[in-house]
C-alpha cells in the first residue's frame, strides 16, 4: 500500500492573516538591534573614493615614475666611431671596446648592450638581417631569431627595425637572449644596438637600454 | 502634589535590554548603488581593464584555441566548488549575490590587469636598485606581495564603500575577499598556462598539476581572504574597537597576507625541482608548495573558524528571545547552531520520512535563520514581519509532522508558547 501523499508545503502566509501571538502590546525591545550604520557624509564618501583612486595610481603608476627618477644619464656619453654617441645610465659602465667593425659594451652585470657602427647602403631591416648573417649565426650553435621585425623610432626621429634572438653561443653553458635594434642614417651610417644577457635576465636591463638607445645620437 | 489618574492599560514595561553588538543581518544591498562614488570607480576601472583582459584573452584563444579552451574548463573545474564552498562558508547570512559577483570581477578583470602593469613598474626599480641577477631572484617576492594584494583588497575596500551595511562582521570579509582572489587566480592560472607552460594541450596539463592541483590550496583566495577580514574588522567593529586597534588589526591581517604571498613568491624555503624529468620530480612539487602554503592555510582556517564561532554566538543571541515559541524551540536552537547537527538531522529525517521530508527541514532550518535575519532588523517583538516569519516557520513544521515518519524524527522538546 502506498503511503499517503504529503501535505503540501505552505508558501508564505499573507501578513493580514496572522494575528499576533499572545495579544497586541508592543514590546520595546531598545538596544536589542545595533544601531543601522549612519550613511557617512558624501563629502566623507568622496574623499574615501578619491583616496583609494590615488592609491591605485600609485601602485599602478608609482613604479615607473620611480624607476625614471632612478635612471638617470651617469658618466660622459660613450662615442662609436664618432658616428654613435649613447649616454650611459646609472649602474653601467663602459666594459669594453672592439675594432671590426668599430663598437663597444656597455655592461650592468650580466646585461649588455654591443653598440657598432659602420657605413651602411640600404634599409634598416637589410642590416639587421646582415647582423645576424655575418655576426650572430656565425658564432651559434643554435640560434632562434624573431620571425617579424618591429618598427622602433627614436627621440632623433630616425627609425628603425628590432628583433628578438635566443641562442647558444661559444663555450658558454647558458642561453643568450638577445634584442638587437638597427637603424640606417640618411648619411648612410648604421648603428647596431645589441642587447643581451643570460637567458630570462634580459627583461631586467631591457627598460635601461630602451632608454639608452631611444637617446643615442647617431651622425 | 499631582495627583495620578488612572489611564487605559499599558503593556508591562520590558526592561531595556543591553546591547548584543549584533551583526545588521536582516539588510541586504545590492553592487548597483548609483549614488555612491565607489560604485563608479568600481565601474570605471572594471570597464576601463575590462577591454584589456578581452584583448588579451583573444590574443590568447588565437594563439592556442585548444589549450586556451582547456584552461578554461580545468580552470571553471576548480573555481565553482572553491565558489560555493567560500559562498556557503557565511552560514548564517550569505551574501548577496551582485556584490559577491563584483568581488569576483574586480579580481579577474581589474586587480590582474592593473597587477600586470604595477609589477612590471615596480619590477624596473627592483632591477635599477638591486641589478639584473638580484632581481632575477627577487623581482617578484619584492613587487607582487605588496602591489597584488592592495590591488586586490581595493576590491573589498570598494564593497565596503559601496555597501557598508553588507560588511557584519570579519566572515563577510572573507567571503569578499576570497571572491576576489578566486578571480585574479582562475585569470592569472590561464596566462600561466598560455605563456609559461607553453599553451599545447599537455603544457596546460602540466600547468594544471602545478598550479591548481599541487598549489590551488595556498594562493590568492588566502591572501586575499586574510586582507579582507582585516578590512572587515575595520568597518564592522567601530561599536567596540578603538579606531587604532581597528588599524592595527586590519594592518596586521594585511601584513600577514603580504607575508604569506612574499614566502610563495621568494626564493626561501624552495623545494621545486629545477625540472620536471622524473616522476620523483612531479611528486616533490605537491611537498615543495605544501611546505610554502600551508602555514598560512593552518592561519586562515583558524581565524574563519574563530569568525565563525563568533556569527554562531550572533545566532543563538538573535534567537534566543525566540526559543519556546511556535517558530522554534531549544532543541532546533540546538541544532541549528551546530552544522554538523544540521546536516544529521537532515540525513536522519531523510532516511525516516523520505527525500520530501529531508528537503522541507532544510527548508524549516533555512527560514528559521531567516527568523533571525528577521529579529536582527525589526526592533519591536510585535513587528509583522517578525510575526509573519514565526507564523511561516510554524506552518513549515506543521507541514513536516504531518509527513509520514518525519515526526519521531523532530518531535519538539517543549511546547510551542
Amino acid at each position: 500500500m502506498d503511503p499517503p501523499p504529503p501535505p503540501p508545503v505552505p508558501e508564505p502566509l499573507p501578513q493580514a492573516e496572522i494575528p499576533p501571538p499572545g495579544g497586541p502590546p508592543a514590546v520595546a525591545v531598545g538596544t536589542l538591534n545595533p544601531p543601522p550604520v549612519p550613511p557617512a557624509p558624501a563629502r566623507v564618501r568622496w574623499v574615501s573614493t578619491v583616496m583609494l583612486a590615488a592609491v591605485l595610481g600609485v601602485v599602478v603608476f608609482g613604479g615607473y615614475i620611480a624607476a625614471g627618477a632612478l635612471s638617470q644619464p651617469a658618466g660622459p656619453p660613450v662615442s662609436v666611431a664618432g658616428v654613435v654617441r649613447v649616454q650611459p645610465l646609472s649602474g653601467w659602465e663602459l666594459a669594453g671596446r672592439f675594432a671590426s667593425p668599430p663598437g663597444a659594451r656597455l655592461s650592468r652585470g650580466s646585461g649588455n648592450l654591443d653598440v657598432a657602427a659602420l657605413p651602411f647602403n640600404g634599409s634598416s631591416l637589410d642590416l639587421v638581417r646582415e647582423y645576424v648573417n655575418q655576426v650572430l649565426e656565425p658564432g651559434a650553435e643554435q640560434l632562434s631569431v624573431s620571425k617579424e621585425a618591429e618598427s622602433v623610432r627614436l627621440r632623433s626621429g630616425l627609425s628603425g627595425v628590432r628583433i628578438r634572438y635566443i641562442g647558444l653561443f661559444g663555450k658558454a653553458q647558458a642561453s643568450i637572449e638577445g634584442e638587437v635594434t638597427a637603424i640606417v642614417s640618411p648619411a648612410g651610417m648604421g648603428a647596431i644596438f645589441d642587447a643581451w644577457s643570460p637567458e630570462a635576465l634580459l627583461q631586467y636591463v631591457i627598460d635601461d637600454i630602451h632608454r639608452m638607445i631611444d637617446r643615442a645620437q647617431i651622425g | 502634589m499631582m495627583s495620578v489618574q488612572p489611564g487605559p492599560p499599558v503593556p508591562p514595561v520590558v526592561p531595556v535590554r543591553p546591547s548584543l553588538g549584533r551583526p545588521r543581518w536582516g539588510h541586504q544591498t545590492s553592487l548597483f548603488q548609483l549614488r555612491q562614488p565607489a560604485f563608479w570607480l568600481f565601474l570605471a576601472v572594471v570597464l576601463a581593464t575590462g577591454y584589456y583582459t578581452v584583448t588579451q584573452q583573444t590574443l590568447f584563444q588565437r594563439i592556442s584555441p585548444s589549450g586556451w579552451a582547456l584552461s578554461w574548463l580545468l580552470l571553471l573545474l576548480y573555481a565553482l566548488p572553491i565558489f560555493a564552498a567560500v559562498y556557503l562558508l557565511d552560514l548564517y547570512e550569505r551574501e548577496p549575490l551582485s556584490l559577491v559577483v563584483g568581488a569576483l570581477i574586480w579580481g579577474a578583470v581589474a586587480a590582474t590587469t592593473l597587477a600586470g602593469f604595477a609589477n612590471e613598474g615596480w619590477g624596473f626599480v627592483v632591477a635599477r636598485i638591486g641589478g639584473p641577477e638580484f632581481a632575477s631572484r627577487w623581482t617578484a617576492a619584492l613587487t607582487a606581495p605588496l602591489t597584488e594584494e592592495i590591488l586586490k583588497v581595493a576590491g573589498v575596500v570598494l564593497i565596503a564603500l559601496i555597501a557598508a551595511d553588507e560588511i557584519d562582521d570579519v566572515m563577510d570579509g572573507f567571503v569578499y575577499g576570497a571572491m576576489v582572489g578566486l578571480g585574479f587566480a582562475v585569470v592569472e592560472d590561464v596566462l600561466y598556462f598560455i605563456a609559461i607552460f607553453g599553451g599545447t594541450p599537455s603544457g596546460v596539463l602540466a600547468g594544471f598539476y602545478v598550479r591548481v592541483i599541487s598549489s590551488g590550496l595556498y594562493g590568492h583566495v588566502l591572501y586575499t581572504g586574510l586582507a579582507g577580514m582585516g578590512i572587515a574588522y575595520f568597518v564592522s567593529r567601530r561599536h567596540d574597537a578603538t579606531w587604532a586597534k581597528r588599524v592595527a588589526v586590519a594592518l596586521l591581517l594585511f601584513l600577514v597576507a603580504v607575508l604569506g604571498h612574499f614566502l610563495w613568491d621568494s626564493p626561501l624555503l624552495n623545494f621545486f625541482p629545477g625540472h620536471l624529468n622524473t616522476v620523483g620530480e612531479w611528486l616533490q612539487i605537491p611537498l615543495a608548495a605544501a611546505i610554502k602554503g600551508i602555514p598560512l592555510l593552518v592561519f586562515v582556517i583558524v581565524m574563519v573558524k574563530l569568525a565563525r564561532r563568533r556569527e554562531r554566538g550572533w545566532l543563538e543571541l538573535a534567537l534566543a528571545s525566540e526559543v519556546g515559541s511556535a517558530a522554534l524551540t531549544r532543541q532546533e536552537l540546538g541544532i541549528l547552531l551546530d552544522p554538523h547537527a544540521r546536516r544529521r538531522s537532515r540525513r536522519d529525517m531523510r532516511n525516516r520520512g523520505g527525500e520530501g521530508a529531508a528537503r522541507l527541514l532544510r527548508r524549516l532550518q533555512r527560514e528559521q535563520i531567516n527568523l533571525a535575519m528577521v529579529r536582527t532588523r525589526v526592533e519591536l517583538d510585535d513587528d509583522p514581519a517578525l510575526v509573519h516569519q514565526r507564523a511561516y516557520c510554524r506552518s513549515l513544521r506543521d507541514a513536516l509532522m504531518a509527513m509520514p515518519g518525519a515526526a519521531p524524527a523532530m518531535r519538539p522538546t517543549e511546547p510551542p508558547r
